[in-house]
């Protein structure tokens, strides 16, 4: 599927490259730059219907992103991959182009406390708002405060 | 009096021994009415079904026709915390859902009684480890029954009904001994 490759590279330049896929129907695509995530959702709009799933993976160095869009017309998926560094673990939302994004970034943010700058309602969505810490993260570690705490004020 | 015969009953349990008929006439007339309200309390349970996974289902059979719950009493009538008994915790309650139980406990009317159904609600059961649940309600609330089993029969509800039963007629039950008079 080397025409969604040649549609990105067209705008963004060499900020993209194209990675070995499994499948005949599945594009990877990979963005170095962080900062142009919101201009490849809006090439990506144009072909695509979908964020249908963000993956968040804690890797070395740090997270990797996984926005995977689908099309309903042509049943082609497209998998775009950022990286994040431990400097500065924020990026772009694209929520205002993909609505669906809107929940997914916001468990990224509940599970991996990432950042999602320009977010109309960057909440938890699984875990208590006052919840200690971000689990999903490889260095957080489940202690016996962690299990006993129920955020709950008790007298019986 | 009947020593021997109430430590059996302590041990083994038997539905009729509640207290008998010289114990009441020497009973306090405070205590001789609670007992008295405690024996209709004790045959109409209604039951609030509180249901997040897959011991709900069971709870379900346990009110269906096979397993008639109706005829111990325990109506599944409406799911209104107003007008129930007894709070049914089925399935595993999240650190979320944990603050939206305890409010509803607090809406149902004193007396109050509690079954815990299912592994995860008695001991953390398959989510012992895990950073997102209660490792038993009885942390968060005052449980009087516990169900074991991933998850437990239906009969095991019906077990658990008479147990209860058995607890409020003996003035055993959590409830009274925390308020004592209820009056």
């Amino acid at each position: 599927m080397a025409a969604y490759f040649d549609l990105l590279s067209a705008k963004l330049g060499k900020a993209v490259s194209q990675a070995q896929s499994n499948n005949d129907n599945e594009t990877l695509i990979v963005l170095s730059d962080k900062k142009l995530i919101k201009k490849a959702a809006l090439e990506i709009k144009k072909k695509f219907d979908i964020l249908f799933m963000l993956v968040v993976v804690d890797y070395k160095p740090r997270f990797e992103l996984n926005y995977v869009f689908s099309s309903y017309s042509s049943k082609n998926i497209l998998t775009l991959r950022v990286n994040i560094d431990e400097k500065d673990y924020s990026i772009d939302s694209i929520s205002k182009i993909f609505d669906s994004a809107n929940w997914e970034e916001r468990e990224a943010y509940d599970l991996f406390g990432i950042k999602f700058n320009g977010h109309p309602d960057l909440r938890r969505i699984l875990l208590p708002e006052d919840w200690p810490g971000h689990p999903m993260r490889k260095d957080f570690i489940v202690t016996d405060e962690v299990r006993n705490w129920t955020g709950l004020d008790l007298k019986f | 009096m009947h020593t021997a015969k109430k430590q059996l009953d302590d041990i083994e349990g038997n539905e009729f021994s509640y207290p008998g008929l010289s114990d009441i006439i020497f009973m306090k007339s405070e205590k001789f009415i609670e007992t008295v309200l405690n024996w209709g309390r004790s045959n109409s349970l209604w039951p609030l079904t509180f249901g997040t996974s897959c011991c709900a289902i069971e709870m379900m059979t346990f009110g269906a026709t096979k397993v008639d719950s109706d005829r111990m009493g325990v109506l599944f009538i409406g799911d209104s915390p107003r007008q129930a008994d007894l709070l049914l915790v089925s399935g595993t309650i999240t650190k979320k859902m944990a603050r939206r139980l305890l409010n509803v406990y607090e809406q149902m009317p004193s007396p109050k009684y509690v079954i815990a159904v299912g592994a995860c609600n008695v001991s953390g059961g398959l989510y012992h480890d895990s950073y997102n649940t209660i490792h038993g309600i009885d942390l968060i609330m005052p449980v009087d029954v516990y169900i074991p089993g991933c998850p437990p029969r239906p009969e095991e509800f019906m077990d658990a009904v008479r147990v209860l039963q058995r607890l409020i007629k003996q003035n055993k039950a959590k409830a009274s001994l925390k308020n004592g008079s209820i009056l």
